[in-house]
């Protein structure tokens, strides 16, 4: 998928003014904040668990698997050989494209039902089968809503048409499917359903993600709510399932961890609706099942993050509680942030993927609040992510050079005490001057950006350091 | 015991009263103050703006000066944060300044913070009459982890009646450089806590940095509230006459 990051302000300011869209954001953010809330009290009062200790024990799990990454994926690859599957690893978008469109050949593939693959995502996969003569079906009711609605990219990794109201899915399901408006949810799913069953079984392969890899057995993990991903892996003679290399994890036992983790933090349930584990081919005697099974393993760029500052990042289990928290993501949702992951996590991952000089805006448009690093299980400190991306674009001189300019100015006069104080007195001045006896200013001159939305208060009179100093001679006096 | 204090840039700027406040909290309980001369700032804007370099110049700086202090108190989080959780990381490659950081960081405290921990203190100055509602700022709360500090101090005042808003924890959304770079998206966030903060229909407003506070009260009397006053916890406790 092409990134629209750099415009991040622009479509910002858009969002903001979408009333439905703002609608939307803050019930999702109810719904998600609140849900959360109560899941991780429920892990402490019902199950007496301890939840600090359980995102400690996260960390720990993913962070053993991506020191030692090239390790776990061939014992990974050796299971899953085992069990029948072929695996191949994609560098980046265009060889997952190939490989994908490759095996569809190889098969004499027509039709593909995909189940939600954020992957597939980066490397825009649906309009490369489009290209080759496939058609691709996205199953997830979210994506499925957004691939009717002209291909429109998802705006939350968990929920990808959030940002939608009933009535424009009543509008687009009329459209599209040729049968009466319905605006009764139940209604609506029945005939999502009903086209899509015809879907699965006239498929010929089916697209998955995988939330996880386990090394142990060679299984691939999906935690869905829909069910549609057991019809996706089940059903068609070919299973392709595309994830990330850092998404392996050592056992079935650090799988139970992360399961326990992963649903609370996003969705706020104590387990989704469907936790499928999925081990090689259909064999002898079973009546489910795929004849192939490939597993694309992507690099994409995370590779090159092991052993870099941004290392924590690959901890990430796209559970999408960061931006769920985010109260910059809960004001513009996710398009604004321009490519395939939204939030905090989405503005690290756009930067490290598609480079930092295309995505300028993202690592700062974030209020360095840490709400997102207090509620991540897997502890990424997110908002050193962030800063740390603010350092390279710094280092790699992408800033403005007005920006840089003021920034050592000011910085330069921060080291100098008597010269600092004056601009300091001055400044004070200033501002007091600009409030003319009132309270507030109304229109700064500097940093105009700042009364565009807020007054400024007037300086409450002079600096500390002329009061303190009077005080310091009253009080030499009067000894 | 020889309390240093980080009067901070913006309370010298624009709210000398705070500082003020915070000395008189310190003397009161007992403590010798002093205000190093020649203290400007502690670099935050420039670690959050990715100017290391800068940052860390301002960090030693800082750290000549408050050295020989036992303790150092800011009245805000984010300085405090600044010092406290930051400060040792910017020495990583320099192990003998990062001692010495290290040991001006642990003994760097958040004003209300080192009141209730480090002092145990029971009784404040302050006579303040009224319904209040505390904003815990970002740094503070999830840096240093400053939440019943500040509101203890509250309970001692019998004038007071602290009424929790919705969503205490959440950002104003000021963020510093983001507050002029992001006008718009911070002016959402912050509309969202100047609705809260009015819903519980306290008299103030009360919390510990001044960034939340500039922004929060800008966007209140931007909003048409020329009700609801916003004060600094030191403000609070200190009284008027600090
Ligand atoms: S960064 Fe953390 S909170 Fe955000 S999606 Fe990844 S695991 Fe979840």
């Amino acid at each position: 998928m092409k990134s629209q990051a750099m415009f991040f302000k622009a479509r910002a300011g858009e969002k903001l003014a979408d009333a439905r869209l703002q609608v939307n954001l803050r019930q999702a953010r109810d719904k998600f904040v609140d849900g959360r809330a109560a899941a991780v009290g429920r892990y402490v009062t019902d199950l007496g668990g301890d939840f600090e200790a359980l995102r400690d024990a996260g960390a720990a799990i993913r962070d053993r698997v991506i020191s030692d990454l090239d390790v776990w994926l061939d014992s990974f690859e050796t299971k899953a050989v085992e069990t029948g599957a072929q695996v191949y690893y994609a560098r980046d978008g265009a060889d997952i494209r190939d490989m994908v469109v490759a095996i569809a050949r190889r098969h004499g593939v027509a039709k593909v039902v995909k189940s939600k693959s954020m992957l597939s995502e980066e490397a825009a996969l649906n309009a490369a089968l489009e290209a080759a003569g496939v058609q691709p079906v996205e199953t997830d009711l979210g994506e499925y809503i957004q691939q009717i609605d002209d291909n429109e990219p998802p705006s939350h990794i968990l929920a990808p048409a959030f940002h939608k109201s009933r009535d424009q899915v009543a509008d687009l399901f009329a459209r599209t499917h040729g049968r009466p408006r319905k605006t009764d949810i139940p209604d609506m799913t029945r005939e999502a359903r009903e086209v899509l069953r015809e879907h699965f079984l006239s498929a010929d392969m089916g697209i998955s993600g995988g939330n996880f890899i386990v090394a142990e057995t060679g299984s691939v993990a999906l935690v869905t709510n829909e069910g549609n991903g057991r019809m996706v892996t089940t059903l068609p003679r070919v299973h392709v399932v595309i994830t990330g290399i850092e998404k392996v994890v050592p056992t079935l036992e650090d799988l139970t961890t992360l399961l326990r983790l992963l649903p609370r933090s996003g969705t706020g349930q104590d387990i989704s609706n469907y936790v499928s584990l999925l081990t090689g081919v259909r064999r002898e005697g079973e009546s489910d099942g795929p004849d192939h099974l490939y597993f694309i393993l992507v690099d994409n760029g995370r590779a090159g993050l092991v052993g870099s500052e941004f290392q924590p990042m690959l901890r990430c289990i796209r559970c999408g509680a960061c931006m769920n928290h985010c109260p910059v993501y809960q004001s513009v949702g996710g398009h604004a942030y321009g490519w395939v992951y939204p939030g905090p996590m989405g503005a690290v991952l756009t930067s490290l993927y598609t480079g930092i000089e295309n995505a300028l805006d993202l690592p700062h448009a974030s209020t360095l609040c840490n709400q997102c690093g207090v509620v991540c299980p897997v502890r990424i400190p997110l908002p050193d992510l962030l800063r740390g991306l603010r350092e390279q674009q710094v280092e790699r001189h992408l800033r403005p050079w007005s920006e840089r300019l003021a920034m050592r100015t000011w910085a330069w006069v921060a080291r100098q005490p008597r010269l600092y104080a004056l601009v300091s007195r001055v400044a004070n001045r200033y501002l007091r001057w600009l409030a003319d006896g009132d309270e507030r200013i109304r229109v700064m001159g500097v940093a105009p950006e700042w009364t565009l939305t807020r007054d400024m208060p007037a300086p409450q009179g002079p600096t500390f350091r002329e009061l303190y100093a009077r005080r310091m001679r009253k009080n030499k006096e009067e000894n | 015991m020889r309390v240093g204090l980080l009067v901070t840039c913006l309370v010298d700027l624009m709210r000398p009263g705070i500082g003020f406040a915070a000395l008189r909290l310190l003397e009161s309980a007992g403590c010798e103050v002093v205000v190093p001369n020649g203290q400007t700032c502690c670099g935050q804007p420039a670690f959050n703006a990715g100017d290391r370099k800068a940052a860390r110049a301002l960090a030693e700086k800082l750290l000549g000066e408050f050295e020989a202090c036992e303790y150092l108190v800011a009245p805000s989080g984010s300085c405090a944060g600044m010092i406290r959780t930051h400060y040792p990381g910017l020495f990583a490659d320099d192990e003998r300044m990062r001692g010495r950081v290290q040991a001006l960081s642990s003994r760097s405290y958040e004003l209300t913070d080192f009141l209730v921990t480090v002092l145990g203190v029971s009784e404040v100055p302050g006579d303040f009459r009224g319904s209040v509602t505390y904003h815990d700022s970002c740094s503070g709360l999830r840096e240093l982890g400053v939440k019943t500090q500040p509101r203890s101090l509250l309970a001692r005042m019998p004038g007071v009646e602290l009424r929790e808003m919705e969503e205490c924890e959440a950002c104003c959304g000021f963020g510093g450089m983001f507050s002029v770079k992001f006008s718009e998206i911070s002016g959402a966030i912050s509309a969202r806590k100047c609705a809260n903060i009015q819903a519980t229909g306290a008299d103030a407003v009360v919390l510990g940095d001044l960034g939340c506070m500039l922004n929060i009260e800008g966007r209140l009397r931007r909003l048409g509230d020329e009700r609801t006053r916003v004060l600094h916890v030191a403000e609070v406790l200190a009284g008027e006459d600090a």
